[in-house]
């Protein structure tokens, strides 16, 4: 088999890095427009549109491909299954650096970004958005103490980094309790518009779909950065326990389409799956990539042995669910427009977002990626050194 | 059953002429820019053909539900009811997330999108003029109506006066009186003579909409401790069960690779 594993002398600095930084600089100058004149001028939110590319993209799929951390978390340390712990400690890496994208983006989202702490002193126990902002600031830390022992390691700490360790199974679990709950109540966060946002999409169940498909989010996470860590920092490739995940994705997957076909037979909602014009349209593109051609893929052994076609399938996967989490936080809403004078309730608002929107999103994703960069670098982040890896060939 | 009376607006889109003055006046009460207006005045237009013509519109601003839905998603709590009906926003509490906006049904709440973190940047809507319904007036837009197509009233009496008048002019009304019940009933009523859709407004079950997210929410503490729980004891299992295998086959190498 020919690996892709050919070694580069060096990763390439001061392209990457000078792109990288450039993007940033310019989110940085958008983002302070915006605090200087507000949302407006740089973006093409509106009163009919208050939500938009930043919520879906930073938010929501921010939020989910954080998944990853929590998801190997637990098959490490609740169920044990200590051969994966290689891919733990870069899985909560992503996270929590996943995380901290989604607090910056919605640092620049927020009307008041300084009130931020309000969620904690002024709390309404009615709002699922206030039960996001709580778990995702208590996930936050919970993962900076899951990662500390690497910072501690890095830094010749060892008794600290032992100390920890000692103590990580309450935080383990609580990890795991939090992105269950926050997880799942992205999806909660649009039950509140069942006038709004399509039948195809809404249902009470929302949180558990949410659940499902961020496990098979986790997995597809952890495939695809252990793939590309793998090619752009000169080590090896876990192929075998890879592998492994990716035989628990058509299980999940299977799981997931019950549940969502399930409830619109439930709720009689079959006949919107051809009636509904575009938003059939979209429901079966997004059913499509995201369960049926994944769940097929990682079905076929050869395709999970060979690690182009597992990274291809975890792209497959991604895309998909994230084409999920788009359609129900904003394709498949119609929003109300009494503004333009326009009767019609849920007339035809257009929201197309704007180049400096979508920079603040990409500068916040360059920096993450630098981030991880400089931490892969300079940290004992992966396990393996070079030499010890031997590509194992199935098992 | 409280004595307290519950404020309540009637519309009756028949009697309303299209004028606006609504609007001017709820601006100069409330000392805000036009381009600001907390009210809408949304038209269908001309219908029909030439002798027969017909149109309608409908005056828009805060609904004030009984039981609303921007109050149960604002995770600050800045918005509260009071007993006698408005729905009081406190821009000292928000934080600016526009959760309110994809949460109102009627899409009443409005955001400062032109202004920056200095001026500060909040969301404005009809208070339903506290400062003068303290002082036994009525709210500006009724106030000034010239066609008394806006009442205001105590809301027992005016869903009264509207099922009267439906009752008096069968013909003129569609018999509905909108907010009695639509999403668990509102402080705004309508009456109209054209479908209530036409008018723009939405069509909702007698549920308010934040219901099922509420419901949800319920579920949060017990379902944490729930799972916090099931989580603790599994992982305790799986690490007796596996130290139990780990003395059992000490003399074995890999216990690890084997499957």
């Amino acid at each position: 088999m020919k690996m892709s594993l050919t070694i580069q002398p060096r990763f390439r600095l001061p392209l990457i890095v000078w792109i990288l930084l450039g993007l940033m600089g310019f989110a940085f100058v958008v983002a302070m427009v915006r605090y200087a004149v507000g949302i407006g001028p740089i973006s093409d939110l509106s009163n009919s549109y208050p939500w938009g590319f930043w919520i879906s993209l930073d938010l929501f799929t921010g939020v989910a491909i954080g998944s990853g951390a929590f998801v190997i978390a637990a098959i490490v340390y609740i169920f044990e299954l200590k051969e994966f712990q290689p891919l733990a400690k870069p899985a909560v890496l992503t996270g929590f650096l996943g995380y901290i994208m989604v607090v910056v983006s919605l640092l620049v989202d927020l009307g008041h970004p300084e009130r931020i702490y309000y969620m904690l002193i002024h709390t309404n126990h009615t709002s699922v958005l206030l039960e996001i902002g709580i778990c995702v600031m208590s996930y936050l830390t919970v993962l900076a103490i899951e990662f500390s022992p690497v910072v501690f390691e890095g830094i010749k700490k060892e008794k600290w980094a032992h100390f920890i360790h000692k103590f990580i199974m309450p935080f383990v679990i609580l990890g795991v309790v939090l992105s269950t709950l926050h997880q799942s109540s992205l999806g909660s966060l649009l039950l509140i518009q069942p006038t709004k946002l399509h039948p195809l999409w809404w249902t009470p169940i929302l949180p558990i779909q949410f659940f499902v498909s961020a496990l098979a989010i986790g997995l597809g996470m952890v495939i695809l950065e252990s793939t590309l860590s793998s090619r752009y920092f000169k080590r090896g490739l876990e192929s075998h326990l890879l592998e492994k995940l990716g035989k628990a994705i058509p299980v999940i997957l299977a799981i997931y389409l019950v549940i969502k076909f399930g409830e619109l037979i439930w709720a009689s909602d079959l006949h919107y799956l051809f009636s509904s014009g575009w938003m059939s349209i979209l429901f079966w593109l997004e059913i499509l990539v995201s369960s049926v051609i994944p769940m097929i893929w990682f079905s076929i052994k050869r395709l999970r042995q060979n690690p182009n076609a597992l990274l291809t399938g975890a792209i497959i996967l991604l895309i998909g669910m994230i084409f999920n989490r788009f359609n129900v936080s904003w394709f498949a809403i119609q929003h109300p427009d009494p503004i333009t004078y326009i009767p019609t309730f849920m007339s035809n608002v257009k929201y197309i977002p704007t180049l400096p929107e979508m920079a603040v999103s990409i500068g916040i994703f360059s920096a993450g990626i630098l981030a991880f960069g400089l931490a892969a670098r300079y940290l004992p982040v992966f396990d393996n050194e070079p030499e010890q890896i031997q590509p194992s060939v199935g098992d | 059953m409280s004595e307290i009376k519950q404020h309540a607006f009637l519309f009756d889109a028949t009697r309303c002429i299209d004028c606006r003055a609504c609007m001017v006046a709820c601006s100069v009460e409330n000392n805000i820019p036009m381009d600001k207006t907390r009210i809408w005045v949304a038209g269908v237009g001309l219908k029909g053909i030439f002798p027969n013509l017909d149109s309608a519109s409908m005056v828009y601003h805060c609904m004030h539900c009984e039981d609303p839905d921007c109050l149960s998603a604002c995770p600050v709590g800045a918005y509260t009811k009071r007993p006698d009906g408005p729905i009081i926003y406190d821009p000292d509490k928000c934080i600016g997330c526009r959760y309110c906006m994809n949460a109102c049904p009627f899409g009443v709440p409005h955001f400062d999108y032109d202004k920056g973190l200095i001026e500060g940047a909040f969301i404005d809507k009809c208070t339903m003029c506290p400062q003068r319904i303290d002082v036994g007036l009525e709210p500006a837009c009724v106030a000034t109506c010239p066609t008394d197509a806006l009442e205001f009233g105590e809301r027992a009496d005016l869903i009264a006066r509207a099922h009267a008048r439906i009752q008096a002019h069968p013909e003129r009304y569609i018999d509905h009186v909108y907010g009695e019940t639509e999403n668990g009933g509102t402080s705004y009523l309508i009456l109209s003579h054209v479908p209530f859709t036409e008018l723009g407004l939405p069509e909702i079950g007698s549920l308010p909409v934040k219901e099922v997210s509420e419901t949800v929410m319920g579920y949060t503490i017990p379902f944490a401790l729930g799972w916090s729980a099931v989580l603790s004891v599994v992982a305790a299992g799986v690490h007796l069960y596996n130290q139990k295998n780990e003395k059992k086959s000490s003399t074995e190498v890999t216990p690890e690779e084997s499957k």
